[in-house]
């Protein structure tokens, strides 16, 4: 790579988006005005929502005490509400010969217990719309004052006063909000009032005093808030500022067709699609940027206006660590996103089909991006693992002043990131090097003829996008499926019911069905040649020597993912179930031996046989193993068979058959399971189990640190021995020369 | 110069599954010589031009550009070639100077050498007056001329036009072809693709006549004309296509 050629396209491209319009109006333009009338706009609904006066009905009003009066001279007692509250509330006066209002206090009086009802809600709520009022205030009986009050010595009921509000309108919410203080301090006057009048302390209906107190100290809490607010800011701009130039530079270059003119020139793809990058990726950096710096200035005027006179509300300006921090992450932020964008913007024919992909790449990132807003979201091992979040969540204890905390798992959350950086900058170099995505023509797509298509030029094998439609329908199917059988099985039987019909509706008929309808040889298409016996003993002495290594790999995950209370629950459901099980057999058969057929034929049958056609069997056999992790529904069981799918990967190219796969697939489970079902009896009555196995706390068996050791590195030297002698390279080469033409004269034949 | 064997590209297509643009053509084109690639549309003539551009890469077959395979040293050939074609744009947002000095510097050409190529091809081309106009600005022709001092700019041995007057008024289309002889007089090795046969007749030493991405007849106008007994080159080239197509109808019908 070229990287004076680099500068130059990137040169280029920064120019050329500098003199674009619109680019420059949602970079720049947009953040610095539209910030501001936002701004603008809140406080006028703020205004709007404070200072608009509301109407209160107050029916019966007569029938309140004289002291303490709720009502002066037909407004609120200056005494409960301050001048603003009180000129805001405006009361209007019932009439004394209003039939309606005297039925109404009827109904009332006669019936307290109507209130609720749901007739006295319809009136209420047809006399409030009808005198334009928000709040109705009920007072259908006298209320004594405190002195009749005390004197009765609370042998009485107390009389009742009813608010009723309309919680569809929000101006009746504002009003119900404004009088409920209002009556709350009225009634402490009355309650005290009452209370002197039988000579109580005022102290004993209190009880015990609490008092809480925020310890925070005031940058604290303003940090806490920004952390939560600015990185998710931060991301969100940095993938909107990175999408309309990728669009720009990529589709909208295919556009106006300049894309051809530049790759016929002697700069490389991939120094064009680096240039490019560096320019979305600029762009991107700026867009967040700018966001950033005109959401703060104009949150704080905004904040401070709103707030202004109301004590422990005040906040301050972002910390400058935090700014710090954020510039910082902010590369491998807009890195990812404008790669991520890049690549999509790439393989959109035009700016307009270009835009149609921001929707879908905003669905999966929100959810990343979502996650450390909840409340109960905390950087650990499992999280620092997940992409974008992890960062967020670093990003988060940074600016909150944990670093302890924060830098412990700074070099996971590094590697994700950078990983991810690093695989969406080669996507990017990938679809600037695909013909079929820089030149993809305007293809109209018709079922009809899709699946002539189909039907006509089926092929020997399936093709890269058979198995990901198989991959697809076996998620699908296991989604709704998983959630059509209900909870958790009453018996073993029924158990291995659902758990058969579970495998065979979601994976065994998609991949059977897909191999027949999509390839001539669905034979051939599920690996399902023959195996010779040492491959085969080689296999079940793979999986043998690879389980105490998994074992604790599976340790491992549960450390960093640990099980959930209901998880727990249900391991232990499960275990009863277990119990029930007629005999060993039957767990082997429905755990053990059923799903390491039916998952063999779907994933390193025709999936993987699909996928080899990237002609690259690594990146084969990491697609079908992530797509094998992710059809465990338990984020645990997925990272740990994900694991298992790659050696079985391995295992299926280099020796072209799923035999040895299902050996070793049933092997491996049936230990996990015989593992969990070992009892001291079986194990202190064998010499060789005695040796390998150890239960450290007597609860349950495990392999002992010496035969992990050694059989993990018998395992491995077998998986190296696999990888470096593929037995079916060895096969090939022993068919020699008469083969090899019979198979030539076979391809002739089938093209004549 | 130009060597093509065999060279072949198809194609997925979601709607009418494989497509072949190119069924295994072969031809020869040298230096000093005006190749005519004709064809109706569709024909395959701006695919076999992408491939020789190294834009594409082909299903099988091969091409030599000045002694470069188009598989093996497609970064070498593209020092080798100027690519002009009706999809060639100029950009919108750069000044003519700025654009023809940009593919200048990826050529490779340092700055001293660079400014004297721009200085004699804005000269030779009269572009003078639009040197600080920006693409968006410019007539068609203009885009058309920047668009060929882009291609030479570097100053390559063959040079391809993929019907690079289609839309052209008469003024610069004429001007456009007098620039192609020129070239061809100055040694360069020249392929032009074109389905306007006054163009073909009045510039090409040899021509392909390609239908369904095969070519149906090679060699110069005079040789195919004899061979087909007709003098006037549309009719020759509507009679060669025609032929071509009822032969293709009746092996359909033949099953």
């Amino acid at each position: 790579m070229k990287w004076s050629n680099v500068k130059l396209i990137f040169s280029r491209e920064m120019r050329d988006q500098m003199r674009d319009r619109r680019t420059l109006f949602t970079v720049a333009v947009l953040p610095l005005i539209l910030y501001p009338l936002m701004g603008m706009a809140m406080l006028q609904v703020s205004q709007f929502m404070r200072e608009h006066p509301t109407d209160i009905w107050i029916v019966g009003a007569e029938n309140l005490p004289e002291s303490p009066a709720l009502v002066v001279d037909g407004e609120i007692n200056s005494k409960f509400a301050n001048e603003k509250d009180q000129r805001l509330m405006q009361l209007v006066a019932s009439q004394e010969d209003d039939r309606e209002f005297k039925s109404l206090i009827q109904s009332f009086k006669e019936n307290s217990k109507a209130h609720g009802s749901h007739l006295i809600d319809q009136l209420l709520d047809q006399q409030m719309a009808s005198r334009n009022v928000d709040l109705a205030v009920v007072i259908p009986s006298v209320i004594n004052s405190p002195r009749v009050v005390g004197a009765d010595n609370g042998q009485r009921e107390p009389p009742k006063i009813y608010i009723f509000h309309n919680s569809a309108k929000d101006k009746s919410k504002i009003a119900a909000q404004r009088f409920s203080d209002v009556i709350a301090a009225w009634q402490k006057t009355f309650v005290t009032d009452v209370l002197h009048e039988n000579n109580v302390p005022q102290t004993l209906i209190r009880g015990v005093d609490v008092t809480n107190t925020d310890v925070a100290d005031k940058a604290g809490v303003s940090a806490a808030m920004w952390s939560k607010i600015l990185p998710f800011i931060v991301m969100i701009w940095s993938l909107t500022g990175a999408f309309y130039p990728a669009i720009d530079l990529c589709a909208g270059e295919k556009e106006r067709g300049t894309f051809e003119t530049l790759l016929s020139s002697p700069a490389q793809r991939s120094e064009i699609a680096i240039g490019k990058l560096m320019t979305v990726i600029s762009f991107s950096m700026a867009t967040a940027l700018l966001n950033l710096l005109s959401m703060a200035v104009t949150g704080l005027f905004v904040y401070s206006r709103l707030t202004g006179g109301m004590e422990g509300l005040s906040m301050g300006p972002p910390p400058v660590s935090a700014i710090l921090w954020l510039v910082i992450a902010l590369i491998p932020i807009s890195g990812l996103f404008s790669a991520v964008a890049l690549a999509a913007a790439a393989f959109a024919r035009s700016s307009k089909e270009g835009q149609y992909y921001l929707v879908p790449l905003m669905m999966i990132s929100m959810p990343l991006m979502m996650i450390p807003m909840l409340p109960a979201a905390k950087l650990d091992l499992g999280t620092s693992l997940i992409p974008v979040s992890g960062l967020m969540l670093l990003l988060r204890g940074l600016i909150e002043g944990q670093y302890e905390q924060s830098l412990q798992f700074f070099a996971p959350v590094c590697g994700v990131t950078l990983v991810c950086c690093w695989l969406s900058v080669r996507w990017v170099i990938y679809q600037f090097n695909s013909e079929t995505v820089l030149f993809r023509a305007s293809e109209r797509f018709g079922v009809g003829a899709w699946v002539k298509q189909i039907a006509s030029q089926r092929s020997e094998l399936p093709s890269v996008g058979n198995a990901l439609l198989c991959c697809i329908m076996i998620l699908v199917l296991s989604f709704f499926v998983s959630f059509s059988l209900g909870g958790v099985p009453d018996s073993f039987m029924s158990f291995a019911k659902v758990s058969i019909a579970q495998l065979v509706t979601t994976v065994l008929v998609p991949a059977l069905f897909m191999a027949v309808m999509l390839s001539k040889n669905p034979w051939k298409s599920l690996r399902l040649n023959p195996c010779s016996v040492p491959i085969a003993c080689a296999a079940v002495i793979m999986a043998i020597c690879f389980h105490p290594l998994f074992m604790v790999f599976r340790e491992l995950v549960m450390v960093v993912y640990p099980l959930t209370g209901d998880m727990t629950g249900f391991e232990s459901a499960f275990e009863n179930i277990m119990a029930g099980a007629p005999g060993v057999w039957a767990i082997l058969l429905v755990m053990a031996i059923l799903p390491a057929v039916i998952e063999e034929l779907a994933f390193r049958g025709f999936i993987l046989s699909g996928l080899e056609s990237l002609k690259n069997k690594w990146q084969a056999i990491a697609i079908a193993s992530l797509f094998f992790g992710l059809s465990h529904s338990i984020i645990q069981q997925s990272v740990i068979t994900g694991v298992v799918g790659i050696i079985l990967g391995i295992i299926a190219v280099q020796t072209r058959s799923i035999l040895p796969c299902i050996l070793y697939h049933a092997t491996h489970n049936s230990l996990t399971v015989l593992l969990s079902q070992a009892q001291s009896h079986h194990v202190d009555g064998s010499p060789f189990l005695s040796r390998i196995l150890q239960s450290p706390e007597d609860v349950g068996y495990e392999y002992n640190i010496v035969a992990t050791v050694v059989m993990g590195v018998l395992a491995i030297g077998l998986l190296f021995w696999l990888i470096k002698f593929p037995p079916a390279e060895k096969a090939k080469k022993s068919e020699g020369p008469v083969a090899k033409d019979l198979e030539t004269l076979g391809h002739q034949t089938a093209e004549a | 110069m130009i060597h093509v064997r065999k060279l072949r590209k198809s194609y997925q297509d979601l709607q009418s599954g494989a497509f072949t643009a190119l069924d295994g053509i072969s031809f020869d084109a040298m230096p000093g010589q005006v190749y005519g690639l004709l064809g109706p549309n569709g024909a395959g003539k701006t695919t076999a031009l992408r491939i020789l551009s190294t834009v594409l890469r082909p299903t099988s077959g091969t091409a030599i550009i000045n002694g470069f395979d188009v598989n093996e040293s497609p970064e070498k050939i593209r020092h080798q070639i100027g690519f002009v074609s009706t999809n060639t744009a100029i950009y919108d947002r750069m000044t003519a100077w700025e654009l023809v000095q940009y593919f200048g510097r990826l050529y490779g050409m340092d700055d001293d050498n660079l400014q004297i190529r721009m200085e004699h091809l804005f000269e030779r081309f009269q572009m003078n007056d639009i040197r600080n106009v920006l693409g968006s600005k410019m007539s068609t022709g203009m885009k058309q001329k920047v668009s060929i001092a882009r291609a030479i700019i570097h100053d390559p041995p063959v040079l391809i036009f993929d019907e690079a007057t289609s839309g052209l008024d008469i003024l610069v289309a004429r001007e456009v072809l007098r620039t192609v002889e020129q070239l061809a007089d100055q040694g360069k090795c020249v392929i032009f693709s074109s389905h306007i046969m006054t163009e073909v007749r009045r510039l090409c030493h040899r021509i392909a006549i390609m239908s369904h991405g095969r070519i149906l007849a090679e060699g110069s106008i005079e040789d195919i004309s004899q061979e087909f007994r007709e003098n006037d080159i549309e009719e020759l080239f509507y009679q060669i296509i025609s032929k071509h197509e009822q032969e293709q109808q009746r092996s359909v019908l033949s099953g």
